[in-house]
């Protein structure tokens, strides 16, 4: 009698196992304010009068959670990642739906940090703290909490680190500077190229100043720009900045040359992140001050 | 119902044990519950508890920032109308469901003294109506405050006397919540987990005072007295007479099992009494005056026992005697009777009639017994 209950239980757990499944959001994707959003997206895309004078096509308010949103970066299949600024928390966004994917944290506790910026080289995630320290690591499923490698470019003593992103031209990344200790940048932007073939500090470790001058800086009555994020337009290869202070976008050239300055609109209070789709969408994050935390699409080139 | 208890007691290989019954039982919810999930895959976010991440959770679907509103959804189809109303349905059978063994226990725990009826049938409402209301009021605010409001209007105000009665209404009160959030599962395993350990405790009578003798201890030898016997001689005390009384009656029953060894005498002594003799009048006072003469004439000694005052019918006196061995029931009875001048309206010898004829037919079977050998 004993073992044929043990037997006959053992199937029922077995079936029961069988039957578990996971959760997902489909429900949610497939639900009709989100089907009704992406058609939204899809026709301001195409339609040629939409998004003129800058005017966005998109905005989702983000959750409490991502109040202090920090850098956006764009993997290679296309899903928006942001992360947030004082804890070592990623969370992906479809950005097309305005859904929240899913949420992963680097390290069994999640890390704590001044994270300032996140990339993407192939399937590998960068994340920059504003004393210069990159941590690497791979992009985790739904709640998971990720192992890390943790590098330190040392240079802390040159500037404070707001922005990265990575240059596929060079196989590199670059590495934003808010505020620059040297005297002599000081009305210049700074961009440090930290080189991944290299296997020391000193060949893996360029320079790239863009001088401002007056052309840019005096027509506008700035002394210099801190730029609070960083990335390249895929189809030009430019450098993209954001500028948080100065509410000013600029683009640069790879060899330094500023294509253009350009002032972001008054709802962009505090724009601590920047990336840009390959179907030409800017994405642009805005930590919470007056109003809450959010992200604003905008068709790109900017018209 | 015959067809599911039927199905539990072919399942369980006909066993009657309440833990493999119930086992069967969940075994049944389970495989049945695999089955939909398996072919009604839109029951899923009933399983998984999608609501309640929803709601505990920051919003999957991000606020629309750009537009004053949100973006309008269109109009729910008939089709999706119907999956609502039809998941609706399956979460309050399957409150239903999961309740139902709970009562089991209840009623199986709760037998006798301590069963009611009220908790009972309230245990299979409660966890639906609970369930509906969450139901209803989602992540509103608002419909939270207005219930609030709905239910502070509405006195319902009920004393439990046992504190395990109100363990059961707040496992109904869970699992209406479990499966208000769409959490079928933990409602279920809340479900499951209680009763085993319930029946657990009930069965091995956990936390009782190792001081406080349980009725079983202290009434054992008066049970074994009242036992009959099998057929080697054996006693066979009756288990369900002794779960059956109240202290008051087991009280009641001592007293009658002292007034029966008074009557019989202590052991290897010859007893005192050896009769008890009825007398059914109506009028007790004259009947005592009359009959009493009597008693001390035609026995060696006698003492009234018990008076029984009855409204509707004839008054009862019972005296305890011993007879003489000169007067037999019959010059007795007579006796009695005519002593009474119309003031009796009967009079019986009941176990001195009982005893002899048990000693009478001992004697024969061992006699029986003699001659066999």
């Amino acid at each position: 009698m004993t073992a044929r209950w043990c037997g006959a239980w053992l199937g029922v757990c077995l079936i029961a196992a069988a039957g578990c499944r996971t959760r997902d959001l489909s429900a949610v994707e497939r639900s009709p304010t989100a089907v009704a959003r992406e058609q939204r997206l899809e026709k301001a895309l195409a339609d040629r009068n939409a998004g003129l004078d800058g005017q966005p096509i998109a905005r989702w308010v983000l959750p409490a959670a991502l109040r202090e949103i920090s850098g956006l970066v764009i993997t290679k299949s296309g899903n928006l990642l942001v992360q947030g600024d004082e804890v070592g928390e990623i969370w992906q966004l479809d950005y097309r739906r305005g859904i929240l994917v899913k949420h992963f944290s680097l390290g069994d506790k999640a890390q704590r940090g001044d994270f300032e910026g996140i990339t993407v080289v192939n399937d590998t995630l960068y994340m920059l703290t504003s004393n210069g320290k990159i941590y690497q690591f791979l992009e985790g499923a739904e709640d998971a909490h990720v192992p890390f490698r943790m590098f330190d470019t040392g240079l802390k003593n040159m500037c404070e680190f707001e922005g990265i992103a990575f240059d596929p031209s060079i196989n590199s990344l670059l590495l934003a500077c808010k505020h620059v200790h040297e005297k002599d940048v000081r009305d210049a932007i700074l961009i440090f190229r930290w080189s991944l073939a290299g296997d020391t500090t000193t060949n893996r470790l360029s320079k790239l100043v863009v001088p401002l001058g007056n052309s840019v800086l005096g027509s506008n009555g700035w002394k210099t720009l801190h730029p609070s994020d960083i990335t390249v337009d895929p189809v030009t290869g430019n450098y993209v900045l954001l500028a948080s202070l100065e509410k000013a976008m600029i683009e640069v050239t790879p060899a330094g040359e500023v294509v253009f300055v350009r002032l972001l609109a008054r709802t962009h209070e505090q724009a601590e992140g920047v990336a840009i789709t390959k179907d030409s969408i800017l994405i642009i994050s805005d930590e919470a001050k007056q109003s809450p935390a959010a992200i604003t699409l905008y068709k790109w080139p900017l018209r | 119902m015959g067809f599911f208890t039927r199905l539990i007691s072919y399942m369980s290989f006909g066993s009657s044990h309440p833990l493999r019954r119930l086992a069967t039982y969940y075994a049944v919810l389970l495989i049945l519950g695999f089955l939909l999930f398996k072919f009604v895959p839109q029951f899923d976010s009933l399983l998984t508890g999608e609501r309640l991440a929803r709601l505990a959770d920051p919003p999957s679907l991000l606020q629309d920032g750009l537009s004053s509103g949100q973006v309008q959804a269109p109009a729910a189809d008939l089709q999706s109308r119907l999956m609502f109303a039809l998941s609706t349905a399956f979460l309050l059978l399957s409150t239903l469901a999961i309740m139902l063994p709970v009562t089991w226990v209840y009623m199986s725990a709760r037998s006798g003294h301590g069963h009611n009826q009220s908790v009972v049938q309230a245990l299979i409402v409660l966890p639906m109506i609970v369930a509906g209301i969450v139901l209803i009021v989602s992540n509103s605010l608002a419909l939270a405050f207005s219930l609030g409001g709905v239910v502070a209007a509405v006195r319902f105000r009920t004393n439990l006397s046992d504190a395990r009665d109100i363990v059961f209404i707040f496992l109904a009160i869970a699992v209406g919540f479990a499966d208000g959030v769409h959490e079928v599962t933990i409602a279920l395993i809340l479900s499951i987990i209680f009763n085993f350990v319930l029946v657990i405790i009930w069965r091995y009578d956990f936390g009782r005072s190792v001081l406080e003798p349980t009725a079983a201890a202290e009434w054992t030898e008066p049970l074994n007295d009242l036992a009959g016997k099998d057929k080697s001689g054996n006693k066979v005390p009756d288990r369900d007479l002794a779960l059956a009384l109240t202290p008051k009656k087991v009280e009641a029953l001592a007293e009658r099992f002292d007034r029966v060894r008074e009557l019989l005498g202590p052991n290897g002594k010859k007893p005192r009494y050896n009769a008890i003799v009825t007398i059914a009048t109506s009028d007790i006072a004259e009947a005592q005056k009359n009959v009493e003469p009597a008693l001390d004439k035609v026995t060696k000694r006698w003492k009234l026992d018990e008076v029984v005052t009855n409204t509707g019918k004839p008054s009862e006196l019972y005296y305890i005697v011993r007879t003489r061995k000169s007067v037999d029931r019959d010059a007795l009875l007579t006796a009695l009777r005519t002593s009474g001048n119309g003031t009796i309206e009967n009079a019986d010898v009941e176990i001195g009639d009982a005893l002899a004829v048990e000693k009478v037919e001992e004697k024969r079977e061992r006699k029986k017994q003699e001659q066999d050998v």
